[in-house]
């Protein structure tokens, strides 16, 4: 017994957001924006290609760590740069998540309300992300005060950890940026029908 | 607040709502368990815990190995190895009636081992094996339902992101986890197997036989498929043997996999780019969950809500394995509603203690358990059981996302139908449940073994 999918679930193309896993690196892209969205989109994008270098760096870093343990030049920072470069990866992919509409919903229960409704749904979540973000600049700004105050410092290596502060405050910063323009656009797709 | 309990419920009450009206589940969960700590607690604690908490949640050595894992999946994906996998399979298992079908469950197995995720598996080999089975006339409804089921071996056979969240949340060991799980998902591939052999038997000309191949030409593709194994067997089998932690692991998978790739020449630019956003995207996505399930565990263990909820299973009276069965049950049918992932950070905060309660305590050893078993072993068996259901959601109407994302490959093929040609797998898969419950040494003897 397999009841007849809503409309909206049958063509999957109709379905809101992107594919959840482009293969293709063809989806709805940076290069598809024009004006001051285009330009924030490039950023935002970079800005993950940049967090996806840290993440080379928590491979490079663990890889050097296991060569070097066979060979009998182990050391010892390897758990806390991964932790600090793992910090700065996952904040800088923040912003493109949101950018990308990643983010997943349960959107079962309004399959048949429409497509107004379900962008103004996306729009609301674009506010929501940025709004959180915005919060978080202001705390976590707060936060990187009190670890350069307290002089945090990761065990080992001594690396001040109010550094890896910092390019998390910029991806939080891109975030609000990625959240504004979605909602924009789902605000306008609402109004367009 | 005079009554947390009420504030607990009516939190509860507006994640639901949230979550409802079309909210991303993460961003919901954030929102209520910030909103929820601001009432109980005032607004001051909360401050207080967002100068540091999301910092120091992502800054994780153990929660690495999720990007990690990521990029290692789309790399493979974007080097073709996928494709590799299942000329390898096809090449030994396309002579017989179904084999084709066989050879793409086959490789989906073995994609599984090197990605951790169902929906990556399913658009990565729906891309390759698809256009086969259908070129070699197989019945749209066995090949597509093969697919989309063979998806969910991503996330079932290890390493799994699904696991390690699971793992995070009850506080078990990762690579006991991923131990755990390699013999369920082993028994998840004979199932599979078996279930097209039966399906052929019953119905030859669903699934023809497609021409032998040469020894010369099994020779070449069982070659092609030596980088993909030899990378699973270095990284899965240095975790188990306590070669390395699961963190290195996954770095030297990357490593390696990247190194195949552009060695080989199949790595280009734009390829790299995109799995990096891939991973992007998706790691985004799985965090922004993790951070709102910490906030609502703050929130939710501060109002106690998961412990009534266990005392008042407890006071209930009920059979222990009959509130197993019954949790079950609702992680199946949310799992019709709700992704996996989210699923698991939402439920398993409630579900868990109260296992432990009905199983006699954290400290409870085998002998008097509500389950027969320490709670140490309950954790092991409890995740891989529910790490099953709430992948059967991928295959089952009305959300089944595996089925989708195969749907979305195939558009003369009726939702409907592939919805049917999944049904039987989704039996197989229920009674591989039914074997876990009856049968816990199936999941507990290879963890135990390795342990020594």
């Amino acid at each position: 017994m397999i009841p007849p999918a809503p409309p909206h679930l049958s063509d999957p193309e109709a379905r809101r957001g992107p594919d959840p896993m482009p293969l293709s690196g063809q989806a709805p892209d940076a290069r598809l924006r024009h004006g001051l969205a285009g330009v924030i989109a490039q950023a935002i994008t970079l800005w993950a290609l940049m967090g996806g270098l840290a993440l080379v760096g928590i491979v490079a870093v663990n890889v050097l760590s296991v060569a070097g343990g066979l060979t009998g030049h182990g050391f010892a920072g390897d758990f806390e740069v991964t932790e600090l470069l793992a910090a700065t990866a996952i904040f800088a992919f923040l912003p493109y998540a949101q950018l990308m509409r990643a983010h997943v919903a349960a959107e079962i229960f309004t399959a048949r309300a429409g497509r107004r409704v379900q962008a103004l749904a996306t729009s609301i979540a674009g506010i929501l992300g940025a709004v959180m973000a915005a919060v978080l600049i202001w705390r976590m700004a707060a936060g990187l005060a009190d670890q350069r105050a307290y002089g945090a410092e990761t065990a080992i290596m001594q690396l001040p950890i109010w550094w890896a502060y910092m390019p998390a405050l910029i991806s939080l910063a891109l975030w609000v940026a990625a959240g504004v323009l979605t909602a924009t656009e789902s605000v306008r797709e609402a109004r367009d029908g | 607040m005079a009554d947390p309990l009420g504030a607990g419920l009516a939190g509860l009450a507006a994640l639901i709502v949230l979550i409802v009206l079309r909210l991303p589940v993460g961003y919901a969960m954030v929102l209520v368990g910030a909103g929820g700590i601001a009432t109980v607690m005032g607004p001051n604690v909360l401050l207080a815990q967002l100068k540091t908490l999301m910092f120091g949640q992502f800054a994780s050595y153990d929660l690495s190995v999720i990007p990690m894992f990521l990029l290692m999946g789309a790399l493979a994906a974007h080097a073709g190895f996928s494709r590799d996998l299942f000329r390898a399979a096809n090449a030994w298992l396309g002579g017989l009636r179904g084999g084709s079908a066989m050879a793409a469950i086959a490789a989906c197995a073995g994609f599984g081992a090197v990605s951790g995720s169902s929906l990556a598996t399913a658009s990565t080999m729906g891309r390759v094996a698809l256009p086969e089975l259908l070129r070699a006339r197989y019945d749209a409804g066995l090949a597509t339902g093969t697919l989309a089921a063979g998806g969910v071996l991503g996330i079932l056979i290890p390493p799994s992101v699904v696991l390690i969240l699971y793992a995070v949340l009850v506080e078990a060991n990762v690579v006991t986890m991923f131990a755990a799980a390699l013999v369920p998902g082993l028994l998840a591939v004979v199932a599979f197997l078996g279930v097209i052999a039966l399906y052929v038997a019953r119905h030859p000309t669903a699934g023809p036989a497609t021409g032998r191949a040469t020894p010369a030409e099994r020779r070449a593709a069982s070659l092609g498929v030596l980088p993909v194994i030899g990378i699973f067997a270095l990284v899965l089998g240095g975790i188990y043997g306590g070669l390395f932690n699961p963190t290195p692991a996954a770095a030297i998978g990357v490593f390696l996999t990247g190194l195949a790739g552009l060695v080989m020449g199949r790595l280009s630019r734009a390829s790299l780019r995109a799995a990096v956003l891939e991973t992007a995207a998706t790691t985004g996505m799985i965090f922004v969950i993790l951070f709102g399930a910490e906030l609502l565990k703050i929130f939710l263990a501060r109002v106690r809500l998961p412990q009534i909820a266990a005392e008042w299973m407890l006071a209930s009276g009920l059979e222990p394995f009959m509130v197993l069965l019954v949790m079950l049950g609702i992680l199946i049918v949310l799992g019709c509603l709700l992704d996996s992932l989210s699923m698991i950070l939402l439920v398993i905060p409630f579900l868990w203690p109260v296992m432990v309660a009905l199983n006699g305590g954290v400290l409870q050893g085998a002998e008097g358990a509500g389950f027969g078993m320490s709670t140490e072993d309950l954790k092991i068996w409890f995740g891989i059981l529910a790490l099953i259901v709430v992948e059967l959601g991928l295959i089952t109407p009305p959300v089944g996302m595996n089925v989708f994302v195969i749907a979305s490959m195939a558009r003369d093929i009726p939702m409907a139908r592939i919805f049917r040609g999944t049904a039987p797998f989704f039996v197989a898969e229920l009674g591989r449940v039914a074997l876990l419950l009856a049968a816990p040494g199936v999941v507990l003897w290879l963890p135990r073994w390795l342990a020594g």
